[in-house]
């Protein structure tokens, strides 16, 4: 009886509660629409566990799907730049593993800058940014070439003005801080959430550490050669690239004079810590993809792999602040360098060659969102 | 004329002399940072080191021939910072670690209780010399000394900072 009585009450309602849902159908879609089909909640950074689970993440900035939409169009926004012709994908190009093949990148005003544009790959686990590292996260980062006259050339507050003037990004703040309030800190974020997510895990290197790729000669040789030091009085030959470019990501964050000046003309460090140990100090970047990533060191003085392993053998410049482990360092018995031999260069750069992630460079989430929706907009005219 | 001349020329480099030397100033002095679960942070520089009780280690260098390091048991400088050691090293706080830094970003850790005099006769110092002389600039002015351990690894260089935390 008591049954019945309940479906007695429900279908007396039942008209009216089917146009209560039918409402809330029509402003739930309504809401989407404007927020297109974007996915919301926690992102899911997926990497290998020998990558280790040191990772920075900010307590106040932690990675959402949303917000990595957001900052992946933010980082291709020329809106960002004082001419609107630069963003940060303009120095950091996805087929070049975020860098721009060029030893110092053009600013707004024609201006190069003074270092070498940097890759962005694997920034989940740095902890300081910039080649003198003196940025303590890239919340903080993010700031500087957005900013410096000489790269986007534009205050944050006219980049506030911009791009609250525009029809999608306010909903998408929202979406993404719960209002629209646009705000530089808001901004800055949301890049650095998308940078974060920039993760490189598929080279035929973590290939062959996952036991699914297994390296010709040539890369085994060079592979031995990169992970040890020389021992000449046992026989063992090295280049002791593992010393600083070692782990499975191929970065340790250090900091170290490589012998490239007697007197560098770029103080590095130096200049930020007036300390005469740190005179021409700079970050030891990571490895990976850095077949892809010419020209090399702070200054992009080198153009090849080959010029920067000949450095490394044969032409370390003696200073005080030289770093101990190269110094003599030697494949010949009470030798002053490596001295590789010549096939010995081309086993490295073989080995080099293994870090490139063809997987990462071509990933469709790292893309110019805007290229996307310029070639669906063009299919749709063509039909 | 002449004379008025001289004052000038006097006057003009009695006042900016200061500047000149000011741009000719030597580098600045390296120091190592105390920090962390401390009741006073330290600043130390190789002056302040010397105010310490000198303990010499000897241990093996790259070399492969033994060196005396000279300089300060951690310890010493930690108690000086008011960490708790001693009779206070228990409970909790024998989850404390020490977290040493140096300037190209390198680290390692010590368990609080590895420093302790009350748990071990090894000897960790923070050296400043060797065989008599300064450190070599690149692996010093400071560096750690860990008497007997097998591998060099944790006898880090150029230290910028000892910071003791709590694990998590």
């Amino acid at each position: 009886m008591k049954t019945y009585k309940h479906n007695m009450v429900f279908t007396g309602h039942k008209s009216f509660i089917i146009l209560v849902l039918l409402g809330l159908i029509t402003c739930l879609s309504g809401w989407s629409y404007i927020n297109d089909s974007i996915e919301t909640g926690p992102y899911q950074l997926v990497y290998p566990a020998n990558f280790g689970n040191r990772i920075n993440v900010p307590d106040d900035n932690q990675t959402t799907k949303q917000g990595v939409y957001l900052g992946r169009l933010l980082f291709y926004e020329k809106k960002l730049s004082a001419n609107n012709t630069l963003s940060c994908a303009s120095c950091h190009q996805q087929d070049k593993a975020f860098t721009d093949g060029k030893a110092f990148s053009e600013g707004v005003d024609h201006v190069l800058t003074t270092r070498n544009s940097m890759s962005l790959v694997n920034l989940l686990w740095a902890r300081k940014f910039f080649w003198d590292g003196r940025a303590g996260s890239l919340e903080d980062q993010a700031i500087t070439p957005m900013t410096n006259p000489h790269e986007m050339g534009q205050s944050l507050e006219i980049s506030v003005k911009k791009i609250s003037n525009t029809v999608t990004y306010p909903a998408l703040f929202k979406l993404v801080y719960g209002d629209e309030t646009i705000t530089s800190d808001r901004i800055c974020k949301a890049i650095s959430q998308f940078e974060r997510t920039l993760i490189s895990c598929n080279s035929r290197y973590d290939q062959y550490l996952s036991n699914a790729y297994q390296p010709a000669r040539q890369e085994l040789n060079g592979m031995n050669l990169f992970m040890n030091g020389p021992n000449p009085e046992k026989g063992i030959r090295g280049a002791n690239c593992a010393h600083c470019h070692g782990g499975a990501k191929t970065y340790k964050e250090l900091f170290h004079n490589n012998g490239l000046d007697s007197i560098p003309k770029d103080a590095g460090i130096e200049a930020l810590t007036g300390l005469a140990a740190d005179r021409g100090r700079f970050k030891v970047p990571t490895l990976r993809n850095i077949a892809l990533t010419a020209p090399y060191m702070h200054d992009g003085r080198f153009k090849t792999l080959n010029e920067v392993v000949d450095h490394y053998s044969d032409h370390l410049k003696e200073s005080e602040a030289l770093s101990t482990f190269l110094r003599g360092e030697s494949n010949d018995i009470g030798g002053k360098t490596l001295h590789l031999r010549p096939e010995e260069k081309k086993d490295i750069i073989a080995f080099l060659d293994m870090l490139t992630d063809s997987t990462f460079i071509n990933d469709p989430r790292f893309s110019d969102p805007n290229k996307i929706a310029s070639k669906q907009k063009s299919k749709t005219n063509s039909k | 004329m002449k004379k008025y001349t001289f004052i000038i020329v006097a006057l003009i480099t009695f006042f900016i002399s200061p500047y000149l030397t000011k741009a000719q100033a030597p580098a600045k002095e390296a120091s190592v940072k105390v920090t962390g679960e401390v009741t006073s942070a330290l600043d130390l520089k190789l002056a302040d080191l010397q105010q310490f009780k000198q303990t010499e280690v000897t241990r093996k260098d790259r070399d492969g021939k033994d060196h005396i390091y000279s300089g300060v048991i951690l310890s010493e400088i930690l108690q000086k910072a008011g960490v708790t050691l001693g009779k206070d090293l228990r409970g909790e706080n024998l989850t404390k670690f020490v977290q040493v830094t140096a300037s190209d970003g390198y680290q390692v850790v010590f368990a609080l209780a590895e420093l302790d005099k009350d748990f071990t006769d090894r000897m960790i110092i923070l050296a400043d010399k060797i065989d008599g002389k300064p450190l070599l600039p690149a692996d010093g002015p400071f560096r750690i000394i860990v008497q007997d351990e097998k591998k060099p690894a944790r006898c880090i260089k150029q230290v910028t900072g000892i910071k003791v935390q709590f694990a998590k």
